[in-house]
């Protein structure tokens, strides 16, 4: 489904990715571990179209399509759905507005008609339910005043409305307690599907006892250092991430 | 030193002979008063930045004919009052004859109640300060007096359509005066319009006097066309207990100039002041506002909000002047502003005088632009690039506009935004 073939990407020319190679297939859950700086985030930006980074090499397709051809809509409406680590607060437009707008996007690319206003009211409810969100919520400002756990969560929320083909979740599980990690983990396993491919990128071991993955890559210095299967994150638990050979300070605390 | 510029004489001689005495006499008194009054450059502090727009030539001295004639349809439900290049025109109005309410055009007007008004005229504002509205007053050919006996109620908002006819150079000048009796309560809305094309000045002064208790709201939507340069002034006087709330919707032209100015004279008044003000193109606009608090224990609350695309020039000029016996006032200003291009200006000042030492006086202003992140994570799900700039834009001013208590006038606003729309976030 995703393929990235060396990729390289730069911000503010200072390079970050320094050769990704990465396939995921249909239906797969990876997980890309590492310590602060490794690029983990900017890997997340870049699939996602954030024109802050710049892509100076290598080749990113989406079921065979060159995504880096497309602008971030469009890659949206292909498919590719990031939950941000920072949720962003945009007062003024209301959650349910946002959501509709989000949703109708997608439905007029399928080709599918607009939902009317109480059609999605009744489908926001039901998904809200999902991550344990009040319905209340949809009337305020999109995040406005939201807690940390509560932005994860409409994040989750937003995946479930949008039915994407490959979610990707950056750090999903950084600021949350143990019960929001629950509920939130539960709508990414409510997302788990055989036509759809989840991409987490965590700094901590302790999302992946919730949603288990089917591989695990390291990320170090803008690279994969090592894949392997869900008992790499075990390990890297264990024993840090000093025995790949990763120097950075952050990577002894990151493990623990 | 070159002397500044005058007004020309051809602006000091009015045309129609429409009014009661009274007011002939006042308009010609006026008149006098205006020979050789400079107009202002960008060394009069209140017009710094405006100055420039004012273009007034000799044709345009000329009253624009009340023919009858509207370029508009002007299909309004409900009450309305329909002005015509300033005259009013009685076949295109409709308005109740509702116990304790008299509307009545000045030309129709006793004697009597002319002198009254003609006493009463230009007292709520403070003539330095809305110097070209003066003019007004030398050259309003007919005007609307709308008198509220004490707890009469207007039970509809009263649509004034002001439309300019432009199919030749000219000036119109429209005038209203509404004295609201004790506890009395309106609703009013004042509608700027325009057809043709050529350059002409609109020149219009409104005027509110509220009696204790009297609750009076004000809307005000301009939107004629870039030939037309408008020059407004609106005085409020309010007794106590009185509350009069305004929503001002300007889109901007070659010239839009709106002094508001608000005197809280009577304990416990209070005054809402929300305005809107959205330019592109090389357009301009400038609102001037003052509040003065003048008795004790008042309130004041004023929210406006500039959009400012292309080249174009919003101003914002907020005062509050807290008189020394003004105790216990409450006032809170606020003016935020978007800015759509690299190339568009805004100028915003708040100007605080305090007199009074046990008072509440918030004030704060902001310039921005939109942020890129929260245009990302929109388009990050699908949402299109015009419809996101949209989302974030409405939601600078959504708040303003929903609170304007007229749907209709909600309305004409949302399609006039939809168009500015299309124009600034077109191939975005």
């Amino acid at each position: 489904m995703l393929s990235i073939k060396n990729l390289h990407a730069s911000v503010e020319g200072k390079e970050i990715l320094k050769g990704i190679n990465l396939e995921i297939k249909a239906g797969e859950v990876h997980a890309i571990m590492g310590p602060n700086g490794s690029g983990k985030s900017t890997l997340s930006q870049v699939l996602a179209g954030n024109e802050a980074f710049e892509v100076t090499e290598g080749e990113v397709t989406l079921n065979g399509e060159n995504l880096l051809e497309l602008e971030t809509e469009e890659r949206a409406r292909e498919g590719i759905f990031l939950a941000f680590q920072y949720p962003v607060e945009i007062p003024g437009v209301s959650n349910l507005q946002f959501l509709r707008t989000a949703v109708n996007a997608m439905r007029q690319h399928k080709g599918e008609g607009e939902m009317n206003a109480a059609e999605f009211m009744k489908l926001a409810k039901e998904v809200s339910k999902q991550v344990d969100l009040d319905p209340a919520f949809l009337k305020r400002g999109v995040n406005e005043g939201f807690s940390g756990g509560e932005k994860k969560r409409n994040e989750i929320m937003q995946a479930l409305l949008l039915q994407p083909k490959l979610a990707i979740l950056d750090e999903t599980d950084s600021g949350l307690d143990i019960d929001a990690l629950q509920v939130v983990s539960n709508g990414v396993n409510a997302l788990r599907a055989e036509d759809r491919a989840i991409l987490m990128v965590t700094h901590y071991q302790r999302l992946l006892n919730h949603i288990v993955p089917d591989y695990v890559h390291v990320l170090a210095g803008g690279k994969i250092v090592k894949s392997g299967g869900r008992e790499l994150a075990l390990e890297l638990e264990e024993r840090g991430y000093g025995w790949l050979g990763i120097k950075d300070e952050e990577a002894a605390n990151s493990a623990n | 030193m070159k002397p500044a510029p005058t007004l020309s004489a051809a602006f000091l001689h009015p045309a129609g002979q429409l009014l009661p005495e009274p007011l002939l006499a006042l308009r010609k008194q006026r008149g006098t008063a205006l020979v050789d009054m400079p107009l202002p450059t960008r060394k009069t502090e209140n017009w710094k930045y405006s100055s420039k727009y004012l273009k007034l030539t000799d044709d345009m001295a000329i009253s624009l004919p009340a023919d009858g004639k509207s370029g508009s349809s002007l299909a309004v439900p409900g009450y309305r009052v329909v002005f015509l290049n300033g005259v009013m025109m009685p076949e295109a109005s409709d308005y109740p004859d509702l116990n304790g309410i008299t509307i009545e055009r000045f030309g129709d007007l006793d004697d009597d109640t002319a002198a009254t008004l003609a006493d009463r005229m230009d007292s709520t504002l403070d003539n330095n300060a809305v110097q070209m509205a003066r003019l007004n007053s030398a050259r309003f050919e007919d005007g609307l007096l709308i008198r509220l006996a004490p707890d009469a109620v207007l039970d509809q908002p009263l649509f004034i359509v002001h439309e300019v006819t432009a199919d030749a150079s000219g000036s119109a000048y429209p005038r209203i005066f509404v004295e609201a009796g004790r506890h009395s309560q309106i609703t009013l809305v004042e509608e700027y319009i325009s057809s043709g094309g050529e350059s002409v000045m609109v020149n219009t002064v409104t005027e509110f006097t509220l009696a204790d208790g009297a609750n009076v709201t004000s809307i005000r939507l301009n939107t004629e066309g870039d030939n037309v340069q408008h020059i407004g002034a609106t005085g409020v006087r309010q007794q106590r207990s009185s509350r009069f709330e305004s929503h001002c919707v300007g889109f901007g032209g070659p010239l839009r100039r709106h002094d508001l100015q608000v005197r809280l004279e009577g304990e416990g008044a209070e005054c809402k002041l929300n305005g809107v003000v959205v330019t592109q193109g090389k357009q301009h606009y400038d609102n001037h506002t003052t509040i003065e608090h003048v008795a004790a224990h008042c309130n004041s609350e004023e929210t406006y909000r500039n959009i400012a695309a292309d080249q174009s020039h919003a101003v914002f000029n907020g005062r509050i002047h807290i008189h020394q016996d003004a105790q216990k006032s409450n006032a809170d200003m606020n003016n935020k502003n978007l800015l759509l291009s690299n190339g568009a200006e805004i100028d915003t000042k708040p100007e605080l005088e305090i007199y009074a030492d046990d008072v509440k006086c918030a004030h704060g202003a902001t310039i921005g632009q939109l942020d890129e992140v929260s245009l990302f994570y929109l388009v990050s799900r699908g949402i299109g690039r015009r419809e996101a700039n949209v989302l974030l834009t409405m939601a600078f001013i959504n708040e303003l506009v929903e609170q304007i208590p007229v749907e209709q006038v909600r309305e004409t606003a949302h399609s006039r935004l939809n168009q500015f729309f299309d124009q600034t976030f077109e191939g975005a």
